[in-house]
């Protein structure tokens, strides 16, 4: 499902604006949307999925407006939504509220609808503890849950919003491969400020920043922006004072900087690749 | 504690639903309590005498705002837990019961603000028209005699008591006590109503101030036993004792459910 | 098949706190008639008690759940991007509450009035129209409470408001009696005494006015931004 947005804005009360003017045109496959906390990326994401109107501008899915209720409707019935902070009935076992949402997804035949969800309870890994309550599951058991639940109606939308933030290394790696394999033929749109979640997952990808789109491309694109702006130097004294640090390690007596900075930052400091992540750095640099 | 407590305190009385609530409330209060409110009397005393007016006004405000007072307050506590920052506060320097105490006068006070803007407010009106600079006093006076225990109470009441119960039993229960217990004639049936345990009982206006049976030409029977009613043995006679007795109690109730809010939080944390 | 799935989902949504409170209040106005005269109450007042706790109690319960409907709701955001309709959700969980309480409301009327209660209380409507002492301030409360959380967009408001409304019908009936328009509004118009004209009057006139009251609260939850907005539990 092709995701059109046009001159989108969305201002709050109190004036204000959350979103300025977005463009983007997100096609099949996985996108990850980057930005920082703040950056406009949840209310993108709750505009899409019906939360919130947009002030000005317009948003076609899969053909549908989504302004008008018709185009909504359609849109829902197609649309699998994480929210960033999934609410659950802590009462339920994972597998009484994965046949609740199925229900009011509209699964009515209870046999599809029971071997619905023990697919997806074990496509998610959670065949063993699908009998336990909600309340005592782990944060990376709830999102399992919440991507099975997505999925329960084999949506052409997935919008899965801040999905592995809190999540352990592994739960991490693991939930970011379900989402890859998810994607196929379906749209899956990730918004996350974790790099690392997009250069594992996405070909394409937009950069949000102060309610704007600043970046839209392939991600080897956005690692370009760093180009020649890399940097490492090893120094016993204070840090780089040009440009932005990446990252410090100790080395003997000193520490191990990796700069991004458009000029070199230091007479001993030496060129290195870029990666996704400083690339995203150049580009809020440039944009600051 | 005393962190908490002005931390709290601006929480709740910056919440604009306190205000809109309360503004319904006092829209009420003027329209359908005009005799009490507007005209201060409610039958016993003289409108024209200022601490006569202030406690008919007094008994006024007391009879409906603590019922929002107390519905206003009866998610702070449970709220903590719900949003998952009681961790967080835990690992404060600041002592649990610090904690609690502060959370309680903070957010007591900030509810509780509200009325002190309506009566007090009442008692300025009232003063400057009727020219009786003395009815500030007054109202002063029975502000902090009256109906801060009075509120003391029903503050602790409300911030425990959906510990204990479901919040939404306690809404129902909360609002079902304050009419059973504290505003239907003792004669109606067994009730705290008028008793010494009633928050909303008359001891101190009576037994400070003044009976107004006592007064030239009154024919009201004197403040206690209701004739015919049950459990009259909480309904002694309205003296200066037994008002303060009133205020020591209301204190001491208050005093038992915050303890009961902290018991029940030693038993959930471990 | 699909709507008993539904339904039974939704009945454990209601909670036990909404659902045991009725058949509470049932058995309490029952022990209240078996023992209230053995206990010293006259027949009198318990008959009178019996009718104020049904015209009164139910509708305050159904009024303070209504109230706590959307707040109540963790997974609210999530219920807001179903197709199925966040409003349709909410209607099934009030009728849960709700049915259940009238249905123990009924039980409670019919009870009453085999056992003679009903008829100790002069001028008390019996049989069908009897029903309409507590459902006609049930539907109201209701529909306030429904109301109120929409538009206030928190529990907290939205209960006290319910809890406010009813304790003036309480303590300032005489007022709101003595004027024809509060008077077509007082909820509790059966235990306070209205003539047999009046009341008709007054039931029929809180029915269509809580249909208003629903009708007013419908855009307002249709709102997801609305919804998601407000303060929860």
């Amino acid at each position: 499902m092709r995701i059109e947005i046009s001159h989108l804005t969305k201002t709050y009360k109190g004036r204000v604006r959350a979103l300025d003017g977005v463009d983007l045109d997100v096609p099949t496959g996985m996108y990850g949307l980057l930005g920082s906390n703040g950056a406009g990326k949840t209310t993108l994401m709750r505009i899409l999925v019906g939360l919130l109107k947009p002030t000005s501008g317009t948003i076609r899915v899969g053909g549908h407006d989504l302004t008008t209720p018709d185009g909504l409707l359609a849109v829902r019935r197609a649309l699998g939504y994480l929210p960033q902070d999934l609410g659950v009935y802590p009462d339920l076992t994972a597998r009484r509220f994965l046949d609740y949402i199925a229900l009011l997804k509209g699964l009515d035949a209870r046999d599809f609808r029971r071997r619905r969800i023990g697919e997806l309870l074990e496509v998610v890994g959670l065949s063993d503890v699908a009998d336990r309550r909600l309340k005592g599951f782990s944060g990376g058991m709830l999102r399992r849950v919440g991507i099975a639940q997505t999925l329960l109606a084999d949506p052409g939308l997935l919008v899965v919003d801040e999905p592995t933030t809190g999540l352990d290394p592994e739960e991490r790696i693991r939930f970011r491969t379900l989402l890859s394999q998810l994607a196929g033929d379906r749209t899956v749109l990730l918004s996350t400020h974790i790099v690392e979640d997009v250069a594992q997952t996405c070909r394409y990808l937009a950069v949000m920043a102060k309610g704007r789109v600043v970046f839209r491309g392939d991600v080897g694109e956005l690692v370009a922006q760093a180009d020649r702006r890399v940097w490492t130097v090893t120094t016993p004294g204070p840090e780089p004072s040009q440009g932005r640090v990446v990252s410090a390690l100790p080395e003997g007596a000193g520490m191990r900087y990796r700069v991004v900075a458009a000029t070199r930052p230091d007479p001993y400091a030496e060129p290195a690749a870029p990666t996704l992540e400083d690339g995203y750095l150049a580009l809020m640099e440039t944009g600051r | 504690m005393i962190a908490t407590l002005r931390y709290e305190f601006g929480m709740q009385v910056r919440r604009p639903i306190l205000w809109i609530v309360y503004g319904l409330a006092s829209a009420a209060l003027v329209g359908l309590m005009w005799q009490g409110y507007v005209v201060p009397t409610l039958g016993l005393g003289d409108p024209d005498d200022p601490r006569s007016a202030m406690i008919a006004v007094s008994q006024t405000v007391m009879t409906l705002m603590p019922i929002v007072y107390g519905c206003l307050l009866a998610d702070r506590l449970i709220r903590d837990r719900t949003l998952g920052v009681a961790g967080i506060l835990d690992s404060t320097p600041a002592g649990r019961t610090g904690r609690l105490i502060g959370k309680y006068l903070g957010v007591c006070a900030a509810t509780a603000a509200p009325i002190a803007v309506m009566y007090l407010g009442r008692a300025v009106v009232y003063a400057v028209a009727e020219g009786k600079p003395q009815a500030l006093g007054w109202a002063v006076v029975l502000f902090l005699v009256k109906i801060v225990p009075a509120l003391a109470f029903v503050g602790a009441l409300s911030l425990a008591g959906p510990l204990l119960v479901p919040p939404l039993v306690f809404r129902v229960l909360f609002v079902g006590y304050w009419f059973w217990g504290n505003l239907i004639p003792a004669t109606m049936m067994p009730t705290l109503s008028h008793t010494v345990l009633s928050a909303n009982a008359d001891y101190v206006e009576y037994g400070l101030f003044g009976d107004p049976s006592t007064a030239p030409g009154a024919d009201y029977p004197p403040y206690g036993p209701w004739d015919g009613a049950a459990l009259n043995l909480l309904r002694p006679l309205a003296s200066p004792a037994v008002a303060f007795l009133w205020i020591g109690l209301m204190v001491a109730m208050a005093a038992v459910a915050l303890f009961l809010a902290r018991l029940h939080a030693i038993r959930t944390e471990s | 098949m699909k709507r008993f799935d539904l339904w039974s989902h939704e009945i454990g949504r209601a909670g036990p706190a909404a659902l045991v409170m009725p058949p509470a209040l049932v058995l309490l106005t029952g022990l209240l008639a078996l023992f209230g005269t053995r206990l010293g109450s006259l027949e009198g007042n318990t008959a009178w008690m019996l009718l104020g706790a049904v015209e009164a109690g139910f509708p305050l319960m159904t009024g303070i759940a209504a109230a706590s409907l959307i707040g109540r709701d963790p997974a609210v955001e999530l219920q807001l991007t179903l197709p199925s309709g966040y409003r349709v959700t909410l209607l099934r969980r009030l009728a849960v509450t709700s049915g259940w309480a009238a249905l123990c409301a009924t039980a409670a009327t019919a009870l009453f009035m085999a056992t003679g209660w009903w008829d100790v209380v002069p001028g008390t409507p019996g049989g069908l129209a009897g029903q309409l002492t507590w459902l006609a301030p049930t539907v109201w409360l209701t529909a306030l409470g429904l109301l109120a959380a929409a538009a206030f967009r928190s529990t907290v408001a939205a209960t006290t408001t319910v809890a406010m409304v009813w304790l003036l019908e309480q303590v300032v009936g005489d007022v709101l009696r003595g004027n024809a328009v509060t008077r077509s509004l007082y909820l509790f118009a059966t235990s306070h005494g209205a003539g047999a004209d009046d009341w008709s009057v007054n039931r029929v006139t809180l029915l269509v006015t809580a249909m208003a009251l629903l009708a007013a609260a419908w855009p307002l939850l249709g709102d997801a931004e609305r919804v998601l907005g407000g303060e929860t539990e």
